[in-house]
């Protein structure tokens, strides 16, 4: 069987017996394939707490690179499948540079997740310097204060707070286009941000 | 040929040596390797949206020692074709923008979903398989065909889009698009590509129009 033909068939999270299921070969044929396939280095391999072998097949072993969606997956107990292929390589990014992206991605559940960064990210000079490069300054100070609700999270420093704090001439603007708060009313009026999360939202970080 | 491991080492050399940060979009072999479909390329294909950019590159891949080649060597006298560099078994093919007879389209750009940042200033954007096997007809060389072949038989192919993007590159100008992808598919039934019945008909009823 050609390797590229393994890889559509196998690509995934798979097991012994499903590999043996989805290639209909013997035991013996399918650690075959799956050695052949991990020495070119498409398969990650983990253990289940009841001791079972799981294989993570995909091209993106093969590649490596780090993506935002690792980043976030690893400091969030909400957990997302990557939508978009944006691998980074050569530098690891920061979780500042996570935070801002997943602002900019505009998605619901990626920002949902992201807000665990918070509890993580030190360096307030990167991020406010990030958030002005994007013009989203407002977003990242209105999220902060609204993680700041429903976990422990690190301080922000009052710079960072002096500097993006809305001014009187600033018009309301959304994080998520169309979607406001009912429960955050007064974190929207100070940063003149619309919020897309209501408390039923964050229920899966208490 | 450069491997997978060996293009990512020295994309990252490339990126480390740029003054700014850059867009480039991978066409041919190399975004064929991102996607799965090969595991190894004679060249580096990359599309640049302006000159500019395209320059900045080359100083990167100069300062690395690769050597200016001439591009009749590979592609004829066509129009259009790359700046060239070369070290050894590994050469840059850098285009901006117009890719021999075909211009890299904005809806091209648009369905190049994949992001690879090679350190802090190369940010390659990975052409999707539609718009490979539509630069394959544009470059046309031997292996040209054999890439394509490869796409079309590994991955569900939409027609639809290959053929609305040879229109669309008929309103950009490129009056011989859909008389270069007809003849370009027609080479491709010849060596195995699995091409639909209905889709030469369609092209053939469009340049009838034309």
């Amino acid at each position: 069987m050609k390797k590229n033909e393994l890889l559509q068939k196998l690509a995934g999270i798979q097991t012994l017996e499903s590999v043996m299921d989805i290639l209909k070969v013997d035991k013996k044929m399918a650690i075959y394939y799956l050695c052949r396939i991990r020495k070119e280095g498409y398969v990650k391999t983990r253990r289940q707490s009841n001791n079972r072998r799981v294989y993570n097949i995909s091209l993106d072993n093969k590649l490596g690179g780090k993506s935002y969606y690792d980043i976030i997956n690893h400091c969030s107990p909400i957990k997302i499948a990557t939508p978009v292929v944006h691998r980074i390589y050569g530098k690891g990014p920061s979780l500042e540079e996570t935070l801002i992206y997943a602002i900019k991605t505009k998605s619901l559940r990626t920002i949902l997740a992201s807000l665990a960064l918070f509890k993580k990210i030190s360096n307030w000079v990167e991020l406010y310097n990030l958030a002005k490069e994007n013009h989203i300054e407002r977003q990242a100070g209105a999220l902060y204060d609204l993680a700041r609700q429903i976990m422990r999270v690190r301080r922000m420093t009052n710079r960072f707070r002096r500097s993006a704090l809305s001014k009187r001439e600033y018009k309301f603007e959304y994080v998520v286009p169309g979607l406001k708060s009912r429960d955050f009313e007064d974190i929207e009026k100070i940063w003149k941000i619309y919020l897309p999360f209501n408390k039923n939202d964050l229920e899966e970080y208490k | 040929m450069i491997t997978i491991d060996q293009q990512q080492k020295l994309l990252s050399n490339v990126a480390r040596r740029l003054t700014r940060k850059i867009t480039v979009y991978a066409i041919g072999g190399t975004a064929m390797m991102f996607l799965g479909f090969k595991d190894a390329t004679l060249d580096i294909d990359l599309v640049f949206e302006n000159g500019k950019d395209r320059a900045v590159f080359k100083e990167a891949v100069k300062s690395l020692g690769y050597l200016e080649m001439d591009a009749i060597t590979v592609y004829g006298a066509k129009r259009n074709t790359p700046e060239m560099f070369k070290l050894n078994d590994e050469r840059f093919d850098l285009f901006v923008v117009e890719v021999i007879d075909f211009i890299f389209s904005d809806d091209m750009r648009k369905r190049s979903e994949q992001i690879h940042q090679f350190e802090e200033n190369l940010i390659l954007k990975i052409a999707n398989p539609h718009d490979i096997i539509l630069m394959k007809c544009a470059t046309e060389r031997v292996k040209d065909k054999d890439d394509a072949r490869q796409i079309i038989n590994n991955y569900t192919i939409n027609w639809d889009i290959i053929i609305n993007e040879a229109i669309n590159q008929i309103k950009l100008g490129r009056a011989k698009a859909i008389w270069y992808l007809a003849g370009f598919i027609i080479d491709l039934k010849k060596i195995g590509g699995k091409i639909p019945l209905d889709v030469l008909p369609k092209l053939y009823q469009l340049l009838e129009k034309q």
